[in-house]
């Protein structure tokens, strides 16, 4: 054979070598397929990549019944945590305005409005800004994006098609579901045509007015919250109870906080329906299921807040044989759906907290165990949360409730007190909801179970206190612990009353 | 060179009625040397395949220092009557152009000669400086 031949042939074996070893691992279009572009599909496919994944990752916004759409990032971005930490930062502002005239300012404090407009404008000018940044970020970390919903078409197999042009198709060996979760609207006449949610108000074109926030959870109290401080009339619609599966004391002294600045509540009251009137005011009528008795009221704008909806129908699940349960898709430890390659996190899972940073890490331990043979798993426990309220709630570990069950009412010791934050007094802003308590094993070094803070900055004092409650933080080492003075978190350094001993828990004053 | 004298009587009888800097006049040619681009063939034609030197000036709508910066690269490319365009790029309507273009803080100015990225400029500038640049790579375009 010539040389030209004997290279010819070697070559050609060369390539079938390749290409029989190939086909081993390059089954799949991806290696990964996220849908949803959201904080836990992001956190997921960003990780994934850093691991050496080829990631494709969908997200695409259905618009709101009157319209809304909105970028990149997911709730969190565009329709949650940011926008929110916005207004209630734009409401504590106009508090402060007032504050500062006892400190010596010299503002006119009368009448100050806010201009509703301008804030909109802001808060939608900044997640634009995030939206963009998320966009470079997915391309210079190589993850591949498409603006587009995706639907199973068998396990392994998603169908999309961008901007309705022809239908396509793309191949994964594994696949996460991140596709989060959208408020609810209730069963009643005018709901969708009438209502807004969360998903419209952070880009609402025209000022609230008059609102009635149906729904007691954090959603609906923290709209109330910001929207009574930039000056309008909320009233919140409680079906049963405000904050359910929150600390009940720690709720109920957050509803008498709210009420206290001026917010109306409505208990045990559920709507019937919403009608527009001639002037273009809304008509709520509205039932109280404990004095059985009907009523209505006029509002400029009803929101619901009634709780959110995982976002399975557009996926076809069914192709897939993956299992759901109320709107949501069940997993196990290791975020596995039924279907062993199919995973799911974030706001989509069923029974787990719908937080952001608890949907980027599972994200990216998912991602890790995936790609970099990592064995970690998500830790659910211990998870720390606030509620923005202008004196905002925030707590970590068990709630008192909780903890009784758990250990019974003889092995746990509550310390409990008010508390006068120093910054309070000069502008005489109540101090009567500023609380805080310890829940912990009455044995031994005393192990605390939960903290709970009602105040300001709450999610700052807390977060601190979250990993010490992670690493087994005692009652003894928190006594021990010498306070920074003067702030409110060192009150968790003073705490000495306890409920068993039916001291008066409120403080004569500080420093001692 | 009448068109320059008209614009700067115009500027300048303006001035002294209002005693403040406006844009220049807009005269036909003008609006071949700045103009929004409304897509990626738009953007071929005007920009990668024209003659003169193109500044592109990747904006978004929800940045201030790029409102703030459009009216100042306007009134110097104005100046400079005819030697550079200006393309307007929202990066919004034209992401993958943008991306493309590696553009990541906004707003961001690049020079196209012959398709081919001369200079940029990212973030707001002061007049001055932003007037300097584009002297500059008006020179290095015609070398």
């Amino acid at each position: 054979m010539s040389l030209w031949k004997l290279l010819q042939v070697s070559s050609a074996i060369r390539s079938i070598a390749r290409s029989a070893s190939y086909l081993g691992k390059v089954k799949y279009d991806y290696d990964l397929v996220v849908l949803g572009g959201g904080s836990a599909g992001l956190a997921c496919a960003k990780e994934a990549v850093d691991n050496g994944a080829r990631v494709l990752c969908f997200d695409y916004v259905k618009p709101t019944p009157v319209g809304t759409k909105w970028g990149l990032g997911g709730t969190c971005v565009n329709v949650g945590c940011i926008p929110k930490k916005l207004m209630h930062q734009a409401s504590l502002l106009g508090e402060a305005v007032h504050e500062a005239v006892a400190y010596g300012w010299n503002v006119n404090d009368q009448n100050i409005k806010p201009d509703w407009q301008k804030l909109v404008k802001s808060v939608q000018n900044h997640i634009k800004s995030v939206n963009w940044v998320t966009r470079v970020d997915l391309r210079d970390k190589k993850v591949e994006y498409v603006n587009s919903m995706g639907a199973f078409v068998d396990p392994h197999t998603i169908e999309y098609s961008v901007k309705g042009g022809p239908k396509q198709q793309a191949t994964a060996e594994y696949v996460v579901v991140a596709v989060g979760g959208r408020p609810r609207y209730p069963p009643i006449l005018g709901a969708t045509e009438f209502g807004i949610t969360s998903d419209d108000i952070f880009s609402y074109d025209r000022e609230p007015g008059r609102t009635l926030v149906v729904g007691a959870g954090y959603v609906g109290l923290e709209c109330a919250c910001f929207l009574k401080g930039l000056g309008y009339d909320p009233t919140v619609m409680v079906r049963s109870i405000v904050l359910r599966g929150f600390d009940r004391q720690m709720s109920e002294l957050l509803e008498a906080m709210m009420s206290e600045r001026g917010v109306q509540f409505l208990h045990t009251t559920i709507p019937s329906s919403v009608e527009r009137q001639g002037d273009g005011r809304l008509l709520v009528k509205y039932r109280n299921t404990t004095t059985e008795k009907e009523d209505s009221d006029v509002f400029d704008t009803v929101l619901w807040a009634i709780g959110r909806k995982g976002l399975i129908e557009d996926l076809n699940l069914p192709a897939a044989g993956v299992e759901t349960k109320n709107d949501k898709i069940v997993v196990d430890s290791k975020e596995a759906t039924n279907v062993p390659h199919i995973f799911a996190v974030g706001d989509i899972i069923h029974g787990r907290p719908e937080l952001s940073p608890v949907a980027i890490l599972s994200g990216r331990l998912l991602a890790r165990r995936l790609f970099a043979g990592s064995k970690q798993l998500m830790d659910y426990a211990d998870v720390a949360t606030t509620v923005f309220t202008p004196l905002e709630y925030s707590c970590v570990g068990m709630s008192e409730e909780m903890a009784i069950q758990t250990h019974g009412p003889d092995n746990i010791e509550v310390f409990h007190g008010y508390y006068k934050p120093t910054e309070f007094f000069i502008p005489r802003k109540s101090v009567r909801h500023c609380y805080l308590k310890a829940v912990a094993e009455i044995t031994g070094d005393q192990k605390i179970l939960g903290l709970h803070y009602i105040g300001p900055v709450a999610g700052e004092v807390i977060q601190g206190f979250a990993a010490a409650l992670k690493s087994g933080l005692t009652v003894k080492t928190l006594l021990n612990t010498v306070g920074i003075h003067p702030t409110t978190a060192e009150e968790f350094t003073r705490l000495s009353i306890t409920k068993r001993s039916g001291r008066d828990p409120t403080p004569a004053s500080c420093c001692s | 060179m009448q068109r320059q004298l008209l614009n700067t009587l115009g500027r300048g009888t303006r001035q002294l009625i209002r005693g403040q800097q406006m844009r220049p006049l807009s005269v036909s040619a003008q609006r071949r040397e700045i103009f929004k681009v409304q897509s990626a063939e738009d953007f071929d034609k005007k920009v990668k395949n024209s003659q003169t030197p193109v500044i592109v000036d990747f904006f978004a709508t929800w940045c201030n220092p790029c409102k703030l910066l459009t009216p100042r690269i306007e009134n110097i490319v104005g100046e400079n009557a005819g030697s550079i365009k200006l393309a307007k790029v929202d990066i919004d309507e034209h992401s993958e152009l943008a991306l493309d273009y590696d553009v990541g803080a906004v707003p961001v100015l690049v020079v196209l000669q012959n398709g081919k990225e001369i200079k940029r400029m990212v973030g707001l500038q002061d007049e001055d400086k932003i007037r300097a640049w584009v002297a500059a790579a008006v020179k290095e375009s015609k070398n």
